[in-house]
């Protein structure tokens, strides 16, 4: 990885997250082809795109999961890659796939958490009760992760990311598969969050999440970032969706293939 | 109807074949293999010994047909989570009316392994009491009434607790079950047989009102019909293969009903008891864990092994191999030196064979660590940590048990410092071990042989067999200091302790500072080991 050039380092507030031409392949399939990318402070950021598109990838990179192949990624001015513990001190990460440690309660999930990230034990359990009541999960605190349903997991997944206040939050598709009212918590826990300075980096497919949530979007196409602004800017007057449909170009086959589908079946 | 589920049991059993890794299917061999000497030797049974011994016939022939239907009915039960043709809701979807469903799943059922031996078992008792004339007929209807009883039995039970099986708990449960039953069933033939041997004539005739109570339950009355049959008692005969009949009409009733409850109404939602919570650490390891990281890693890992079936298997396999070894010192006169003690070293040795992949459990969740920006050497310290403190416990039981038996508590505290050496050495070759050749254990509780990364299963095979020789080895030094005391002046053997402690402390520090050194830069790396191959 070269030092490459690094505009906001030694200034007097870095940007939230500066990414320098960042590339993945996997095999001869480029899955990130070089990402240029400034998130400045307290900012609520959207990062869209098809399946496939290398968002995942991405925040695989920039958390410090899975290794670029070339590329800067600065979080809060820390080089992610070259001085990850301090970096990793300043990001909380929900990823995608929600592989956690099941076997453990939730809350004993949230001490493993802290302390893995040598946070006072006092500081944790208050943290972590305080965390289990706001998501709803205080009466699941005793019970097993590998027992929670899918929207309980993500939340337990969000409590441990947030427990040690980061500055950053990269979520991966947060809420993919989430019941409204849980959706409404944490959507109502993230706008708290980012109103105190923080920043939050989320992946969706929800374009309308995106479009309410969101002061800037970018638009992920081929491992590219195609797009990348305020989400005004972004949007053109147009609704998010349909900037988005133009800019990654959809197919309108399938229209006369399925003719039958309008006729029934006794 | 019927066609389309046969042919479905049929696909499903050559995907199954087809999609498995090798290791699988040698395993599918040996079950087959396993099942054949079963299927010849029940047929040689029921075909041989009632002409050989006709006053043990009825006697044989109830206790066969009896362990067959409760056989039956518990393999299915074990093996439900593995296979998909056995699950009734899986069809739930689907526009099909239980009697439908009932005749094909019964046709379907009879497909396969099991099936095929049973019936070439059952062969035997049509050999073995079959007699040109009408009665044939009934000896190989009372044959059939029997396989229709295990067939229709099996799958009404397990359609009645598809519901129950399907919930985590139950599987977690029949993960411990199948793997000590497996054990249990090797111990139980060797009892068996033994007890077989000393069986005199009298013990027979103590066991015909025995005879007489199963001779009233189904397959009993199916016994008694064939035995009947082919003894020429033909209105007998017919009395109880019609009762026995009866019996499957019911079972099927039975299962019918069940599966009518099982296709229309909703599961209820999965309910689990949820615990007082009690925080990470164990309540009486709180003093003896440092409350840092390597306390929560210790605590996790001590968890998982109360919580998770893999674990929970291999320490209940190591605990039967210890007791084994127990028993075999106590019922052997020239195995009761109090010197046996030190054969609780072994366990300590076996105990660290767990530790050779360390990271398998964690999978894909280790990203929790990486994240975390865990530090790697206190990471390793805390798993050490957990296996330090169940090998040492193991250890010492089997210790004061070997003790208790021999008579020799002098060796116990020698024995429990050479243990913490043993271990400590063990945990120095797996730490590099085990960040340097991870690989994942699948997250699937649910097959106990599954392997995941089944390109990786020979090179997995190799490198622990080239770490148990490396233990080995470095263990040796030590062995050979314990038998030089031995035979020298055994009070010399105090002095082995401090020395055993020094020695295998020192390599475990090699060992965890090789592997920390190496995972401080590639916890990536390792992470990417750990999680299962997906396309880019």
């Amino acid at each position: 990885m070269s030092a490459g050039d690094s505009p906001q380092q030694g200034a007097g507030s870095p940007a939230a997250l500066s990414v320098r031409g960042l590339r993945k392949a996997f095999g001869s399939k480029v899955a990130v082809g070089g990402i240029d990318l400034d998130i400045p402070h307290g900012c609520f950021f959207g990062l869209v795109g098809p399946n496939g598109a290398g968002k995942t990838t991405t925040l695989g990179m920039v958390t410090g999961l899975l290794r670029p192949d070339a590329g800067l990624v600065l979080v809060d001015g820390v080089e992610v890659w070259r001085d990850p513990v301090a970096a990793k001190r300043r990001i909380g990460v929900l990823p995608e796939d929600l592989r956690l440690f099941d076997r453990l309660t939730g809350a004993e999930l949230l001490t493993y958490n802290g302390l893995l990230r040598a946070m006072a034990p006092d500081v944790v359990e208050a943290r972590a009760g305080e965390l289990l009541d706001v998501l709803g999960l205080a009466d699941a605190a005793g019970t097993l992760v590998v027992d929670y349903s899918h929207g309980m997991r993500k939340k337990i997944a969000l409590a441990a990311a947030l427990l040690h206040a980061p500055r950053v939050l990269f979520l991966d598709e947060p809420f993919e598969a989430i019941d409204p009212v849980s959706a409404r918590t944490i959507r109502g826990l993230l706008e708290r969050y980012t109103a105190g300075g923080a920043t939050v980096v989320f992946s969706s497919h929800v374009m309308e999440l995106v479009e309410r949530l969101c002061d800037r979007v970018g638009i992920m196409h081929l491992g590219r970032l195609i797009a990348e602004g305020p989400t005004d800017q972004v949007r053109a007057g147009r609704s998010l969706e349909d900037a988005f449909v133009d800019l990654v170009g959809a197919s309108h086959a399938g229209a006369e293939e399925l003719g039958w589908l309008g006729t029934w079946s006794a | 109807m019927a066609g389309h589920l046969v042919g479905l049991r049929l696909a499903l059993l050559r995907n199954g074949l087809r999609r498995s890794s090798w290791p699988q299917q040698v395993g599918l061999a040996l079950g087959a293999l396993a099942g054949l000497p079963l299927a010849f030797g029940g047929f040689l049974l029921l075909a041989l010994v009632p002409r050989a011994e006709p006053r043990a016939g009825l006697l044989l022939v109830e206790a066969v047909f009896l362990l067959l239907f409760c056989g039956w009915g518990l393999f299915p039960l074990l093996s439900f989570a593995g296979d998909a043709s056995l699950d009734p809701s899986r069809l739930a979807l689907l526009p099909l009316a239980p009697r439908e469903l009932v005749a094909g799943l019964s046709l379907a059922a009879c497909i396969g392994v099991a099936p095929l031996c049973t019936l070439v078992a059952l062969g035997g008792a049509v050999v073995g009491f079959g007699a040109l004339g009408p009665g044939l007929v009934l000896v190989v209807a009372a044959v059939l009434v029997q396989f229709a009883l295990c067939i229709v039995g099996s799958r009404a039970l397990l359609t009645a607790l598809s519901r129950q099986l399907r919930s985590r708990r139950a599987r977690d449960l029949v993960i411990v079950l199948v793997s000590v039953t497996a054990l249990g069933f090797n111990l139980a033939l060797q009892v068996g047989a033994r007890l077989a041997e000393r069986l005199e004539r009298s013990d027979l005739e103590a066991l015909r009102p025995v005879a007489r109570v199963l001779g009233w339950l189904p397959p009993g009355l199916a016994a008694r019909a064939l035995v009947d049959a082919g003894a020429g008692r033909l209105l007998d005969a017919t009395a109880e293969l019609a009762g026995a009949a009866l019996a499957v009409v019911a079972l099927g009733w039975w299962w019918w009903r069940s599966l009518e409850r099982v296709l229309t109404t909703a599961e209820p939602a999965a309910r689990s008891r949820a615990r007082q919570p009690a925080g990470l650490v164990p309540g009486p390891l709180r003093r003896l864990l440092p409350a840092d990281q390597r306390g929560a890693v210790a605590a996790k890992e001590l968890r998982y092994l109360a919580r998770h079936p893999r674990l929970r298997v291999a320490w209940v396999i190591s605990c039967l191999l210890g007791l084994a070894l127990v028993v075999f010192v106590g019922i052997s006169d020239g195995l009761r030196h109090p010197w046996m003690v030190l054969a609780s070293l072994g366990m300590a040795f076996l105990a660290a064979q767990n530790s050779l992949n360390q990271y398998g459990f964690d999978g894909a969740a280790y990203w929790t660590q990486v994240v975390a920006g865990a530090d790697p050497r206190g990471d390793l310290v805390g798993r050490n940590l957990a296996s330090m403190v169940t090998g040492i416990l193991t250890t010492a039981v089997l210790a004061v048990a070997l003790a208790a038996v021999t008579g020799g508590w002098l060796y116990v505290p020698v024995a429990l410092c050479l243990g913490a050496g043993v271990l400590a050495l063990s945990l120095g070759v797996a730490d590099v071990v085990s960040v340097r050749f991870a690989y994942p254990l699948p997250d699937d509780a649910t097959n106990l042989w599954a392997v995941q990364g089944t390109g990786q299963g020979c090179l997995v095979g190799v490198v622990q067999m080239v770490a148990f020789a490396a233990q080995g080895v470095l263990v040796l030094p030590l062995v050979a200091v314990v038998v030089a005391g031995l035979v020298a002046w055994t009070p010399a053997l105090v002095l082995v302790c401090p020395l055993a402690i020094a020695y295998g402390v020192f390599l475990w520090r090699v060992g965890l500072g090789l592997g920390a050194s190496w995972l401080t830069g590639h916890q990536p790396e390792l992470l990417a080991a750990l999680s299962p191959r997906r396309p880019a």
